[in-house]
């Protein structure tokens, strides 16, 4: 240190001790919100107080910088090239006199930085004196301590600022779940969630795509007309769904200051984010399929509520003789059908008959061969001629993977004469009052198979009073058990009926459900079961 | 969709009302905050920022709100943040913001609350 000059208590002195609080207090309120330029500002501001006749300049240097910035003061009086280097300062606070009438003090503030405060009497001949050096050593300590406060606070205010942001993570990571989890068919979660990852993450810019094997379907960025920072960092997330590839890309962290790395939470909240959407893509799509099976359902049950109409829920009643039929679909609506019809000339025509394939299409022919069925018999044709046109008729209305096996009979109540026709479908038995049975075996073409005239034949019996007449369809014969065995492989329906001369019909077709439900036991049905008995009273 | 980030400002009543668009984020922020320091410097210490066409605001976008509420706050000033989107003010709230900041549905309705 330089010899200097001891003065008494000085004005300085007195000036100090007047101008501490106020002094301590700016510091202080420029603290709270200020740079620290701003507080360099300040303190020269009132060191020039104490120091009426004094030049003075702040100079500081950051933790590891080997440079000294002027922040304040009188920076073009002097070049701070032959100051030391910050780096080669020693100690947390020191005075050096460079020349009689300039004082510097440094100071290592809390955060590793340096300052140093330079002091120019002037006129130039007025020295240092130790008054002085004492009160700029008390000044620069004042601001060492509200540095320190301020600090303080910004790390304070940091640690809120990012326990709060975490909390907005979170909490937003729970209402976006929300939004996107709507089922809106014309909401964009791929979109909402890309937004949401690039702000929650301070990132720049983003994008998803959406693609399929063989072009981009959608590329959406945020903000618009966005474009990358060189040299910046993206990271990515994505999945697949329903042949779709989303790929979500955020770029270039912001930071005050600059571009910085992702952080590994970063890449935890866009997964997160991306698979709340794939999530919302899945259940919006099952939610769909819901709705459409819900649309088949009622439609179904409208069909079945028509079929319904179609199938006689009570068969007429035919003087002389029972009757009694049954029809169990395997689904909702059924592709079997038969009915007993009364004709103009006390005759009764009887049908049983099964359309290929199950379910609504099937039904739809059933109501089709329903109609032009009743519609035909009031042309009182001759049964082959009646059989030809529902071929055709049958042919027009169904689609070529499409036709109906059916056994055609018209019986005259008062002889027993019965004349019968069959389309491709099962033979039908009689129950004969000598205990035999037979098997009517008449083939024929099934209807609507193909468009040609053919030659339809028909034969005639006779039902004698007791004897019976059974029409049934395959799903009688054909109904499998859990081993996939058909009843007519197991059983045979043609040694159920040897063993029977029923009395009553309607018991008889019971008894022939219970035989048949014995062969499935718990098997599920996968074919309309319909079967029709009539027998001769007297 | 979202816009690349503009502000407009004006004097109302020596208040100022500062309306942005697009993006809050860094670049938003400091636009957001060298308009205001242009006004402050001159005295204006009630103000108004509009964020109707706003709707995404980042944290970094925040902490120069923040400053603009602590250099606000050193001269008895007053901000009011006005058109938030549900998203944006959920966003705020959690961030503290309304502790030292106002809102209102409208700028009309926040140069009202300066009265």
């Amino acid at each position: 240190m330089n010899a200097h000059t001891s003065a008494p208590p000085s004005a300085t002195l007195v000036r100090i001790a007047d101008q501490m609080e106020s002094f301590r207090e700016n510091l202080r309120k420029v603290s709270r919100t200020g740079t620290a330029a701003d507080l360099a500002n300040q303190f020269i501001r009132d060191a020039q107080i104490v120091f009426p006749n004094a030049s003075l300049r702040f100079l500081h240097a950051s933790p590891g910088s080997g440079q000294w910035e002027v922040l304040a003061g009188d920076a073009g009086s002097k070049s701070t090239a032959h100051l030391p280097r910050p780096s080669d300062d020693d100690g947390k606070s020191s005075a050096v006199h460079s020349e009689k009438n300039e004082l510097t003090v440094s100071q290592t503030l809390a955060d590793g930085s340096r300052i140093r405060v330079v002091l120019v009497n002037m006129p130039a001949q007025s020295q240092i004196s130790d008054t002085d050096e004492l009160s700029l050593r008390v000044l620069t300590g004042v601001l060492e301590t509200i540095y320190g406060e301020m600090l303080h606070r910004r790390n304070e205010k940091a640690m809120l600022f990012s326990l709060n942001h975490r909390i907005l993570q979170l909490n937003s990571l729970i209402d976006t779940g929300i939004e996107i989890a709507t089922i809106d068919p014309h909401a964009l979660p791929h979109r909402l969630a890309l937004v949401r990852a690039i702000s929650l993450t301070n990132a720049s810019t983003g994008m998803v795509r959406v693609s399929d094997a063989n072009a981009v379907l959608e590329e959406y960025r945020f903000p618009e007309h966005s474009s990358r920072v060189k040299d910046g960092k993206s990271i990515q997330s994505g999945f697949e769904f329903s042949g779709r590839t989303y790929v979500f890309e955020i770029s270039d962290k912001e930071s005050r200051s600059g571009v910085i790395p992702f952080e590994e939470t970063d890449q935890m909240l866009l997964d997160a984010l991306t698979k709340q959407v794939h999530a919302s893509l899945e259940n919006r799509h099952l939610h769909e399929q819901a709705i459409e099976n819900e649309r088949i359902e009622r439609e179904l049950s409208v069909a079945a509520s028509i079929q319904r109409k179609i199938i006689p829920l009570k068969l007429p009643a035919v003087p002389g003789y029972e009757i009694a039929g049954i029809n169990i679909p395997s689904r909702s609506v059924g592709g079997d059908y038969y009915d007993c019809i009364p004709l103009p000339d006390k005759r009764y025509a009887l049908i049983i008959a099964d359309v290929s394939g199950k379910g609504v299409p099937a039904a739809l022919l059933v109501s089709s061969l329903h109609a032009y069925l009743t519609a035909y018999l009031e042309g009182n044709d001759p049964l082959p001629a009646l059989a030809g046109k529902l071929n055709k008729a049958l042919f027009r209305a169904s689609t070529e993977d499409r036709f109906v096996t059916a056994l055609l009979a018209l019986l005259t109540p008062a002889t027993g004469d019965i004349e019968y026709l069959s389309a491709g479908h099962n033979p039908a038995y009689i129950l004969k009052s000598d205990h035999t049975i037979e098997e009517l075996k008449l083939g024929g073409i099934p209807l609507g198979m193909l468009d040609a005239d053919f030659p339809y034949q028909s034969e005639h019996r006779k039902l004698t009073p007791g004897e019976g007449l059974l029409l049934y369809t395959d799903g009688v014969t054909e109904a499998e058990n859990e081993r996939h065995e058909l009843y007519e492989q197991a059983h045979s329906l043609s040694g159920f009926l040897a063993s029977r001369r029923p009395e009553r019909a309607e018991s008889f077709i019971g008894d022939l459900i219970s035989e048949i439900r014995s062969h499935t036991g718990s098997a599920s049905q996968n074919d309309d079961i319909t079967a029709m008995y009539l027998i001769r009273k007297s | 969709m979202e816009q690349p980030f503009s502000l407009t400002s004006e004097l109302k009543e020596n208040r100022l009302v500062i309306t942005t668009s697009g993006y809050v984020n860094n670049v938003g922020g400091e636009t957001i905050a060298k308009e205001f320091n242009r006004h402050f410097e001159k005295g204006i210490t009630s103000v108004v920022i509009n964020l109707a066409d706003s709707r995404v605001v980042n944290s970094i976008g925040m902490s120069f709100l923040l400053e603009i509420i602590e250099q606000l706050q050193g001269v008895d000033g007053k901000l009011i943040f006005t058109n938030l989107d549900p998203a944006v003010e959920k966003m705020l709230t959690i961030m503290g913001i309304f502790q030292f900041a106002g809102k209102a549905s409208d700028v009309a309705g926040a140069l009202k609350l300066f009265h």
